[in-house]
């Protein structure tokens, strides 16, 4: 069983024209082939350096993970972990996420808020899957001879223009966690730039054209870059004329 | 083989709920009816030039002179005609502050209903007067409301208007604002700028509103 990923950000077209970064990031890292430990990140419009913010917690996620999952992917007798140890494991990364802001923040002189973004990861092998999220964006997965399946609603407020962000006090107990035990084929994580054109709405269902595409080019692909495909898509005129906004694609195929 | 870049899902545009409260009693006949009627017929056209505003301002409409009547429910701007009001009775703006936070609650539900996302709705409240019927029952519930950010109450008192009794009324956060004259041109302008900016404001944004340069916030 191997697993393939491959993961691009792009920067909205409103925040060209504002000359404001790409407040998205997203990377993944893959452990001997058999795991995939992925986060993405969504810098809030409103904060001052959120672009720091998206990428240090991304980072910290993935260094954090890397020490902990190198061992617990290679004891292959071992249960899976219940509902509860996926809570605690991610409850910790958060909290590591947010000691490290504090950090950047005291240093800098910033607000901690100044660094606020949403926070997005997913842990995968062949036979599970584990993944939190707070605040919006989106994680949609596939397992093995199933339909696609979105994992968590956005978590936004009742308003469009609000979200939970990693910095805020409430993140923890906003934060979502779940855990899937069955095979997966498929992973999409992503912000919110893209949740309109890939999530139908009313019901919350993945939009099956707009991921089996993906899907396709990871089957077809021997040799992933992300200039190849993802960012071309990403910056397509097609996608900027439904969304100004920055958008980030993580993708992961396991396959036998 | 070249493969096809994903396809998108169509979802309804983001809301933007507004409802226009008006005080269409005796006292508004003459000039102020005939500059409010053409305040709204502006708004209308001034939105329509902005494809995002258009596609996501809804618009209501609920007058009380004499009786409160919703004279235009939600619609999106396009489609809706903007009515020649007609003065009449006395000013039930308590009866009519409340009906508004009901038509606003039951037009959430309908969004849910409908998966459709919406922004913060506005009560945009114009009066020449006082209530003339009982009002604090309506203000605790605007209070509550505001305070769990479920709406923006603005109040925008025109000559003759009892300005003290609107400060008791509005929120403490956003007081009543004196309208210049019959300036109901400048206000729609500026009500038409700020749904612009409502509508492509980003998530976790909060938005600065334009300055306002039709009246003096009566604080």
């Amino acid at each position: 069983m191997d697993c393939k990923a491959v993961v691009s950000s792009e920067i909205g077209t409103s925040h060209q024209k504002l000359n404001l970064p790409c407040q998205d990031y997203a990377q993944y890292c893959l452990l001997e082939n058999r795991a995939i430990i992925g986060a993405v990140s969504d810098g809030a419009g409103s904060a001052k350096h959120s672009e720091i913010g998206s990428k240090l917690a991304v980072e910290t996620v993935l260094g954090y993970l890397k020490g902990v999952e190198q061992h617990t992917v290679k004891s292959e007798d071992s249960l899976p972990p219940s509902l509860k140890n996926v809570r605690q494991i991610f409850t910790a990364v958060v909290k590591k996420v947010q000691e490290e802001l504090q950090q950047l923040s005291d240093t800098n002189n910033y607000k901690i808020e100044d660094l606020a973004c949403t926070l997005l990861i997913l842990i995968a092998t062949s036979e599970e899957i584990m993944a939190m999220q707070i605040g919006d964006g989106f994680i949609v997965i596939r397992p093995s001879n199933e339909e696609y399946q979105l994992l968590f609603k956005p978590n936004k407020g009742e308003y469009v223009n609000e979200t939970t962000f990693i910095t805020s006090s409430t993140a923890i107990e906003d934060m979502q966690v779940d855990i899937i035990s069955k095979p997966i084929s498929f992973i999409c994580a992503s912000t919110d730039g893209l949740e309109k054109v890939a999530i139908k709405l009313s019901n919350y269902s993945p939009y099956e054209r707009f991921f089996n595409p993906l899907e396709t080019y990871l089957q077809e692909t021997v040799e992933l870059k992300e200039e190849d495909y993802l960012k071309p898509f990403l910056q397509s005129p097609s996608l900027n004329s439904r969304t100004d906004d920055d958008k980030s694609l993580l993708i992961a195929l396991f396959k036998e | 083989m070249a493969i096809g870049f994903p396809e998108f899902v169509d979802n309804p545009e983001n809301r933007c709920p507004v409802l226009l409260l008006l005080d269409t009693s005796g006292s508004m006949a003459g000039p102020a009816i005939e500059e409010l009627n053409r305040g709204i017929a502006s708004f209308k056209e001034d939105v329509l030039k902005d494809s995002q505003a258009s596609l996501s301002v809804d618009l209501a409409v609920v007058t009380f002179g004499g009786t409160v009547k919703k004279i235009q429910d939600f619609v999106t701007v396009d489609e809706f005609t903007p009515p020649l009001l007609k003065p009449d009775g006395y000013t039930p703006m308590g009866e009519a502050i409340e009906y508004a936070l009901d038509l606003i609650e039951d037009r959430k539900v309908a969004y849910k209903n409908h998966g459709i996302q919406y922004y913060r709705p506005w009560i945009f409240m114009i009066t020449d007067g006082a209530p003339t019927d009982a009002w604090t029952s309506a203000s605790q519930r605007l209070l509550q409301a505001e305070n769990e950010r479920r709406l923006l109450f603005f109040a925008v008192g025109v000559q003759g208007a009892d300005m003290d009794k609107l400060r008791q009324i509005a929120s403490p956060e956003r007081p009543p604002i004196f309208l210049n004259g019959l300036d109901f041109r400048s206000l729609f302008l500026w009500l038409s700028s700020s749904m612009k900016r409502v509508s492509t404001g980003k998530i976790g944004d909060s938005i600065s509103l334009p300055p306002v340069s039709w009246g003096t916030i009566s604080t």
